[in-house]
């Protein structure tokens, strides 16, 4: 299937020229046409409705020639157990070939013209399925979607040939580092538990998951309630809630005999896993905390901080003006060829850490300045630190949601984590709310003399043993 | 910032299946070609994905607050920490008194030994001295005298103005028992040894320069400064003294 689409390019400033005055447009020709503030307040309103059997609906109304309308379901990794593990995937792997009305072509067919792009993403605790087409179109792309969702084929011969695809897939997956270091970083993170699944599963259920399974799956999490009809760009909320009704109103709501999956919390490991290899040439390294839940108050400073340390690729230009300090470092000192800080939040627990790509003879010195960054955000971090910090985290709030499809996953990530959509203007006023102490504060609460996760892939020989590392969690001069 | 989720790095599946669909009799062959060698003998070797890595199951080496693996290990952390280093504190405590025994038993090893410090004492009879009569001892190197005086001697002695003394000191300051007077027989002035019962004040005359002291060993007359030295003593019992 085509993966053309054609989206009209559109801009932020479209969707507020419609809530600007024209003369004031005039009178500030050649500037912003609005300020930060401005556009804050005068982002467009995400409306939120519920359906009878608990199905909510969604919606931004940005003013886009296109939009992106897609269901977001409490459904992932972390509700599968040992032995279901990886059905999402399959499953979503088999939701576009075919439903009971339309067979894999037809609905193909469907799909090409009127110039859409159908999706899906499964990831720990939550599932997608969107389309992005033109704004014109959702009636249709609502029915396909209700379809794919609801009355999914799962044809016996289709499941044996995805199975060779999933298998497959796996087998490319093990060449993407990132992928399988973070991997095993959740699965001794949090050894034990479901969080510690892989989204993909491991590849001897990919062999033997049955149709069954995948039924009882759809059937165990597939509910109404737990789901969110979503969309942004030029839709009309009340069309799509007509629309939902239609289509959705069959969608089930009660459990077979009444068990209602409920996720137990996941117990935390400080640990190692090491997958050496030195016939590899760069080491991923991933160092991790428990962090914050979704609904934690402490996610904000928690996300300040991460901001501070920043990322860094070899790529950047910046060099040693780059405004992260640990970025300075990896310049000056040739440290690695990449970090991020990351903070994965789920609904009772989070990971927060950082990841670093780098060569063998430089993973110890990586470690003890990623270390040593972590120490700084927790004692001695800095007014002109959190400034930075702050703003650089304002700025990628916004600057991620440059498309109807990153709003639409917003919303509906957002809906299912907090129950409503958090708007700009309120993350940026919590930002604000954030000072120095609180930063440290939060910081050390999770990251002081904690023991950590870490997970290793390649030539890594030089990572300090884990003891060392977990002594590099505190600071004796503290 | 890696909010959104993360999903395997492929393509969405509807891409694929178009790549796949022409292969999809090659791959279902090398996946069936792979199940028994998988099968066979897991140990041997292939693992076909980093997902079937399994963390082993460590219970039997975790603490009772963290073997639930539905309960969040939070809430227990600050105690586990709190055992952790008391006993890490404990120990170090012990290891440093421990290390601290033995260097010092080390080091002292190099001090005085015992027969050495044997005779830093020395026992002296008292009965075996007439009264009136002055003994030497050697006693660490440097002669002792044991005058045993008689009533009038000390007398005498305790009767001396200490106006007249270069050195004052009352008599009963220099002995404890007044029957008995122990000095160090070395003339404070240049070391050489007094001859006792000799002089004009009944005690003892330094022949080298002629200091001339007293029965209780106090300088009368001559060149020395100071009395002669008294050294530390006991008695265990009335006949005998031991000094040092």
């Amino acid at each position: 299937m085509a993966a053309s689409v054609c989206r009209v390019g559109s801009t932020v400033g479209r969707a507020l020229v419609k809530n600007r005055s024209p003369i004031l447009l005039s009178l500030r020709r050649g500037q912003a046409s609005v300020s930060y503030a401005q556009s804050l307040v005068g982002a467009p309103e995400t409306r939120l409705t519920a359906l009878d059997n608990g199905l909510r609906i969604a919606s931004e109304e940005t003013g886009h020639a296109t939009c992106t309308v897609g269901l977001w379901i409490d459904a992932g990794s972390r509700y599968e157990s040992e032995k279901n593990n990886g059905a999402g995937f399959f499953l979503e792997h088999m939701a576009f070939k075919g439903t009971k009305k339309h067979p894999q072509t037809a609905l193909e067919q469907q799909v090409e013209s009127i110039g859409a792009q159908l999706s899906a993403y499964t990831s720990r605790e939550h599932t997608a399925y969107y389309m992005k087409a033109l704004a014109k179109d959702l009636p249709k792309a609502v029915e396909l979607l209700s379809e794919v969702v609801q009355n999914c084929s799962l044809s016996e011969e289709e499941i044996e040939q995805q199975r060779s695809v999933v298998l497959r897939e796996l087998e490319e997956v093990e060449g993407n580092l990132q992928e399988v270091c973070l991997d095993l970083l959740y699965a001794t993170a949090f050894q034990g538990t479901p969080l510690g699944h892989s989204i993909l599963g491991p590849s001897s259920n990919a062999r033997i998951l049955s149709r069954q399974d995948l039924v009882e799956y759809i059937s165990s999490h597939y509910k109404a309630p737990r789901m969110v009809l979503a969309a942004a760009g030029g839709v009309s909320h009340n069309e799509l809630v007509s629309l939902a009704k239609t289509h959705f109103s069959g969608m089930s709501f009660e459990y077979e005999g009444d068990a209602i999956p409920v996720l137990s919390p996941c117990r935390f490991t400080g640990s190692e896993i090491c997958m050496r290899d030195d016939a590899m040439p760069l080491a991923h390294v991933a160092i991790a905390v428990e962090g914050a839940s979704t609904a934690s108050p402490d996610i904000i400073p928690l996300m300040v901080a991460n901001c501070i340390i920043g990322s860094y690729d070899i790529t950047y230009g910046g060099g040693k003006h780059l405004s992260s300090r640990l970025a300075r470092l990896a310049v000056e000192q040739n440290l690695c060829h990449s970090f991020q800080a990351f903070h994965s939040s789920y609904s009772d627990t989070g990971l927060l850490g950082i990841y670093f790509v780098t060569d063998k003879h430089h993973i110890e010195d990586m470690m003890h300045w990623s270390q040593n960054a972590w120490m700084n955000l927790c004692t001695t971090l800095t007014e002109s630190d959190v400034a930075r910090g702050k703003n650089a985290l304002k700025a990628s709030l916004v600057g991620q949601l440059n498309g109807t499809t990153p709003i639409c996953d917003e919303i509906g990530r957002h809906v299912l984590s907090y129950g409503r959509r958090i708007p700009l203007a309120e993350w940026d006023a919590r930002i604000n709310a954030v000072t120095p102490k609180m930063v440290r504060d939060v910081c050390s609460k999770y990251i002081y003399d904690k023991c950590p996760a870490v997970s290793a892939v390649g030539p890594v020989e030089q990572l300090p043993d884990y003891n060392r590392i977990r002594s590099a969690m505190y600071w004796l001069r503290f | 910032m890696m909010s959104l989720a993360t999903r395997c790095g492929a393509l969405s599946p509807y891409l694929q299946a178009t790549k796949y669909t022409a292969n999809g009799v090659l791959f279902s062959r090398v996946a069936k070609d792979l199940v028994p060698a998988a099968g066979a003998n897991a140990s041997a070797g292939i693992r076909l994905a980093h997902t079937d890595i399994k963390v082993p199951d460590f219970s039997d080496y975790r603490r009772p607050e963290v073997l639930d693996p539905h309960k969040s290990s939070r809430e227990s952390g600050d105690g586990r920490k709190a055992f952790s280093y008391l006993i890490t504190g404990a120990t170090s405590v012990v290891g440093v008194y421990a290390a601290k025994t033995v260097v010092s038993q080390f080091v002292s090893s190099m001090s005085a030994s015992a027969d050495v410090l044997a005779l830093s004492k020395i026992e002296i009879k008292l009965n075996e001295i007439p009264e009136g009569k002055n003994i030497t001892f050697k006693w660490r190197g440097k002669p002792l005298f044991v005058r045993h005086r008689s009533e009038k001697e000390i007398a005498v002695e305790v009767a001396v103005n200490l106006g007249e003394l270069r050195d004052p000191q009352h008599d009963n300051d220099r002995v404890l028992n007044p029957k008995w007077m122990i000095v160090i027989g070395v003339c404070t002035h240049l070391g050489c040894v007094p001859i006792a019962n000799a002089g004009d004040f009944g005690g003892y005359y330094c022949p080298c320069h002629g200091s001339h002291y007293d029965a209780s060993g106090r300088i009368r007359k001559g060149p020395a400064p100071l009395n002669l030295e008294v050294p530390f003593y006991e008695f265990p019992d009335d006949d005998t003294v031991i000094v040092g």
